[in-house]
């Protein structure tokens, strides 16, 4: 149906916009997402549901949870977001050396780039893709670090 | 006497033929005279409408009742210089690519927009959004024209007519006269209208909306009373 089509546009569409990475069903049912106030019109659970099922089977959200009360939600694959790391990476001249995943997503050289703000879970994502082809090798440490090739 | 009659009536016939040829003769003279009068006048009315395009033709670009003023014309001895990108006209002019233009930049704004409005729009809409990204002025009428050039690519384009109001298709597939009367009775409830509100038999008014909502063209809600069907392509968004 088309107008599930459109819901799911609309919610990826939302948290490009706001930077978001993840839902909780419950906060998600009266937020202006699944509520307009003006026309009088929300989404109960159930229609949220069929909405959050159509885009895990699209590859966009996946539960945190066996309960499915939160999900992530990704409107760029991990895949994608490795590609635009690495460019970045590379532009710098940042390849050969250990970097954080602080300086990736919250430091002072990234403050332009989209992936400012990533949360660290698709970050990871992001870094195991590269680090599958060879271009990145991850340190587990408490700040987590990164090397790139 | 026979005999004589006969011969009489040879030569009557023979004198008649003269006469016929001769009358062609002098028509066919007159008429080639006339035609090349009424060339002469033609080939004048040309020049002299050439010579108004090219004295002009800032204004023909930019003021649409302008436009339209000489492309009737135009019109009226059979020449079409904005719709063509060939000949003369559009190399005096450069204009022959202004409906393509148009027919482009629509495209664009409505494929943009197909995902939320399932690919009908009002022609005020997209004479706005057209507007807001263009530098020059397009009346509605030089935006129907561009529509109706873009039939040519195929069944995708089409003006829809319902009620007052003229409506864009950008997708594949007709319209029934059906989906058009409900459209019209839609736009006179804002957008917003339910099976009832049509009052047809269910059967005919269940196929109609099974399509529109099939094709992404209505919104079906169901948190009123009843079902409530609303037509994206109606309400705007604040």
């Amino acid at each position: 149906m088309k107008q599930l089509d459109t819901w799911c546009s609309l919610i990826l569409s939302y948290y490009k916009h706001k930077k978001w990475y993840s839902l909780d069903v419950a906060e998600s049912e009266t937020s202006e997402l699944f509520y307009n106030r003006s026309i009088d019109r929300k989404l109960n659970l159930d229609e949220i549901y069929v909405i959050l099922e159509e885009l895990r089977r699209r590859g966009n959200v996946e539960w945190e949870d066996k309960r499915r009360n939160r999900c992530l939600v990704m409107w760029r694959s991990p895949d994608e977001w490795a590609k635009l790391i690495y460019k970045w990476i590379t532009e710098r001249g940042m390849l050969n050396s250990v970097c954080t995943y602080y300086e990736i997503t919250d430091g002072d050289n990234s403050k332009n780039q989209e992936f400012y703000g990533l949360d660290v879970w698709l970050l990871k994502r992001a870094l195991q893709c590269l680090e599958k082809e060879g271009k990145a090798e991850i340190f587990e440490s408490d700040d987590g670090g990164v090397k790139f090739f | 006497m026979s005999g004589n009659t006969r011969r009489r009536g040879v030569g009557a016939i023979k004198t008649k033929t003269v006469q016929a040829s001769k009358f062609k003769e002098k028509g066919t003279e007159l008429a080639s005279e006339e035609l090349e009068k009424l060339s002469t006048q033609l080939n004048a009315f040309k020049n002299n409408l050439e010579d108004f395009a090219t004295k002009h033709k800032q204004q023909i670009k930019k003021n649409p009742e302008f436009r339209g003023q000489f492309q009737e014309m135009c019109a009226s001895i059979g020449v079409d210089p904005l719709a063509s990108s060939k000949g003369f006209w559009s190399e005096m002019l450069g204009v022959g690519d202004f409906y393509y233009e148009i027919g482009v930049q629509t495209i664009e704004v409505c494929l943009a927009n197909n995902q939320t409005n399932g690919g009908i729009m009002k022609l005020d809409e997209l004479h706005s959004k057209l507007l807001k990204s263009r530098k020059q002025d397009v009346s509605l009428s030089d935006l129907k024209t561009a529509i109706k050039k873009l039939r040519s690519l195929g069944s995708g384009f089409q003006l829809i007519k319902a009620g007052k109001n003229f409506f864009v298709q950008s997708v594949p597939g007709e319209l029934t006269m059906d989906h058009t009367i409900i459209l019209e009775k839609a736009q006179e409830k804002n957008g917003r209208i339910s099976k009832s509100d049509i009052g047809w038999e269910r059967e005919r008014v269940d196929r109609a909306m099974d399509y529109l909502v099939k094709e992404g063209m209505t919104w079906v809600d169901d948190k009123a009373n009843e079902r409530l069907y609303w037509f994206p392509s109606m309400f705007s968004i604040e």
